[in-house]
């Protein structure tokens, strides 16, 4: 668990406007850290100034031989770079045959012949590419094609993968298939990869750790299940699709449980804002409980009457749409949606754990 | 018109018969044309590369320079390298002028920029994220680039093709830097075009009709090429007959 890359204090700007800035990132040997956001946020910059493709404006990077970015030689460089490989969001081969090129970056590389071609022919066969090894490149599918590209990359066993949005121009399966690919090379090389995406249901399986990029700054970094737990502000909350986000205000706060008023509704949460400070409150829709009477909740403090008002269906699960004083969301199952017959006009209890309350500080206007 | 005819008939008779003066202006005429485009290919591809993929300064002017050189009237190019040239020119200490090489630097000066813009506008049209692409994988400035010209490597064969085409069929700048002379019988700066013109001020038909059906069937012969190279049948269709006859033979070899 030794530290492979850490970069502190990176900014890098275009034409006077700044487009990154990244305090801290660390990145752990051997994990996969998923840099999520939306088009436009920096990530792509962020991979190509760890490629050294690009100097940022300001900042250090320390890399895993212990080389940094800004006591480094043109040797060293080439040498750092060579250990890394990116992959982007098109395929970009080239004109030549799938075998030529996957094996174009051991050529760059200087590897000898005799070396390339074992090299070569056990990445087509770790891919099942054999078959299309002598097909010209420019005739292969937008699966094969990104097949190809992730081979091209491997091939070189390079310490560091760089993805940029690898699947982002193919189609639902074949996203799938290219998804396990990746994450089974990558776990079977023993290599630290990092993972750019605007959309984060594609990295939630293989991700160890979620960056969140919003307006070229870094807002988050965490474990998925943290960052989606506790998001570290409304916009990164908002960016991640959360439902049930709302404003409001700590009434009260005592040993880390706090009195929040929600649009006039008193709610009792985890906290640590002190009284009287806005928040902005997360609750998670799959953890509102519903029931038929306000009957016997266990230790939950939070107990709602509210009115069924819309009631949608999304496959395995039900989405619940109440009024309790302020819209709330509910994902139940179908079972206890029939069991318990929620139809629009139906008044229910809903039941919130102060635990499955997050409340973040409310960073004003913007987003 | 029975004139045209009989000059025609004996013009290719001419040829097929390999009159010695004929053939001699012929090969001289493709000599100093695949010198001079083998220069301008030198000059121009990595100068309409460098164009293409960099900003510097003063880009936008040498960017103009090349698209006005494109178009460069041959007889001002001819005046040009003949005022450097000349005996008290500033290169007149060469004694360039009226030899092979007179011709040779004034085609070069015709042909470069052609194969510059053509080559520009190629590899302006590549995906710039290929040439990141191939960095990314390892390879430096030289080399990522070598790899987009590969990518063009229709476009660059395009690009010489218009190179020599222009310059083979020019008639003004040979003319005037190498004066269409005849050493000891033997054509020494004459080429086609200029010995054309010769031919029919001397009122010999038949020759210059037997040297225009030869520039002819060279310009057709270029044009030809190009059109199967833009439409990709030149290069695949060999490919792909040579790939289907290798697969064929693995086939057939373990059985």
């Amino acid at each position: 668990m030794s530290v492979f890359l850490s970069i502190e204090g990176l900014k890098h700007s275009y034409d006077g406007r700044q487009v990154l800035e990244v305090d801290s990132l660390e990145l752990i040997e051997g994990e996969i850290l998923a840099v999520i956001g939306p088009n436009g946020s920096g990530k792509s910059t962020l991979l190509r100034i760890i490629n050294l493709l690009e100097e940022p404006v300001a900042g250090e990077i320390a890399f895993w031989n212990g080389a940094r970015l800004s006591a480094m030689s043109r040797k060293e460089k080439r040498e750092l770079s060579w250990q890394m490989a990116m992959i982007f969001q098109e395929p970009l081969l080239f004109k030549r045959t799938v075998r030529a090129n996957i094996s174009y970056g051991l050529r760059m590389h200087r590897v000898c012949k005799e070396e390339r071609g074992g090299k070569v022919h056990e990445m087509l066969r770790m891919l099942g590419l054999e078959e299309m090894a002598e097909r010209d490149a420019m005739t292969l599918s937008g699966g094969e094609a990104q097949k190809v590209t992730l081979g091209r990359a491997m091939v070189l066993q390079p310490r560091l993968l760089l993805m940029d949005e690898p699947l982002a121009s193919l189609d639902v399966p074949t996203r799938k298939s290219l998804r396990e690919d990746i994450s089974r090379l990558v776990k079977e090389m023993g290599v630290t990869a990092v993972y750019v995406t605007h959309d984060y249901h594609e990295v939630l399986e293989i991700a160890d750790k979620l960056a969140v990029l919003l307006d070229g700054r870094l807002q988050q970094v965490g474990k998925p299940t943290e960052v989606f737990g506790q998001p570290a502000n409304e916009a990164v909350a908002e960016f991640l699709g959360a439902e049930n986000l709302f404003e409001g205000s700590v009434m009260s706060c005592r040993e880390g449980m706090a009195e929040i008023d929600i649009g006039g509704t008193r709610m009792e949460a985890l906290c640590v804002q002190p009284p009287g400070s806005p928040v902005k409150v997360l609750i998670h829709p799959e953890e509102v409980v519903l029931l038929a009477d306000s009957g016997d909740a266990g230790s939950a403090r939070n107990r709602l009457p509210a009115r069924v008002k819309d009631v949608k269906a999304l496959g395995a699960l039900v989405k619940v749409s109440l009024d309790c004083g302020f819209p709330l969301v509910a994902y139940i199952t179908l079972a206890s949606r029939e069991e318990m017959d929620i139809e629009p006009g139906r008044v229910v209890t809903a039941v919130v754990k102060a635990t499955s309350i997050h409340v973040m500080p409310y960073v004003g206007s913007g987003r | 018109m029975g004139d045209i005819w009989e000059g025609f008939v004996e013009a290719i008779k001419m040829i097929f018969s390999l009159d010695p003066y004929v053939m001699r202006i012929t090969l001289f005429t493709l000599y100093i044309c695949a010198i001079a485009t083998f220069f301008g290919m030198i000059i121009g591809v990595p100068l309409g590369s460098a164009l293409a993929l960099y900003r510097f300064r003063g880009r936008k002017f040498v960017v103009t320079l090349v698209n006005a050189g494109m178009g460069l009237p041959p007889v001002v190019v001819g005046l040009f390298v003949y005022l450097f040239l000349k005996r008290r020119g500033p290169l007149g200490f060469l004694n360039w002028l009226y030899t092979p090489k007179a011709i040779i630097v004034a085609e070069i000066v015709l042909a470069m920029p052609l194969i510059a813009g053509i080559t520009m506008a190629a590899m302006q049209n590549v995906n710039p994220k290929l040439r990141l692409q191939s960095k990314s994988l390892g390879a430096g400035e030289i080399r990522s680039t070598m790899t987009l010209l590969r990518e063009n490597r229709l476009s660059l064969v395009a690009a010489v093709i218009a190179g020599f085409g222009g310059i083979i069929s020019e008639v003004g700048a040979a003319m005037m830097v190498g004066g269409n002379l005849l050493l000891g019988g033997e054509p020494y700066t004459r080429t086609l075009t200029t010995a054309t013109v010769l031919e029919v001020s001397k009122g010999n038909s038949t020759a210059a009709i037997a040297l225009g059906i030869i520039l002819l069937g060279i310009t057709v012969l270029l044009v030809w090429l190009m059109t199967l190279i833009q439409q990709g049948t030149l290069l695949s269709q060999p490919a792909r007959m040579a790939r289907n006859l290798i697969s064929r033979r693995r086939k057939e070899a373990p059985s």
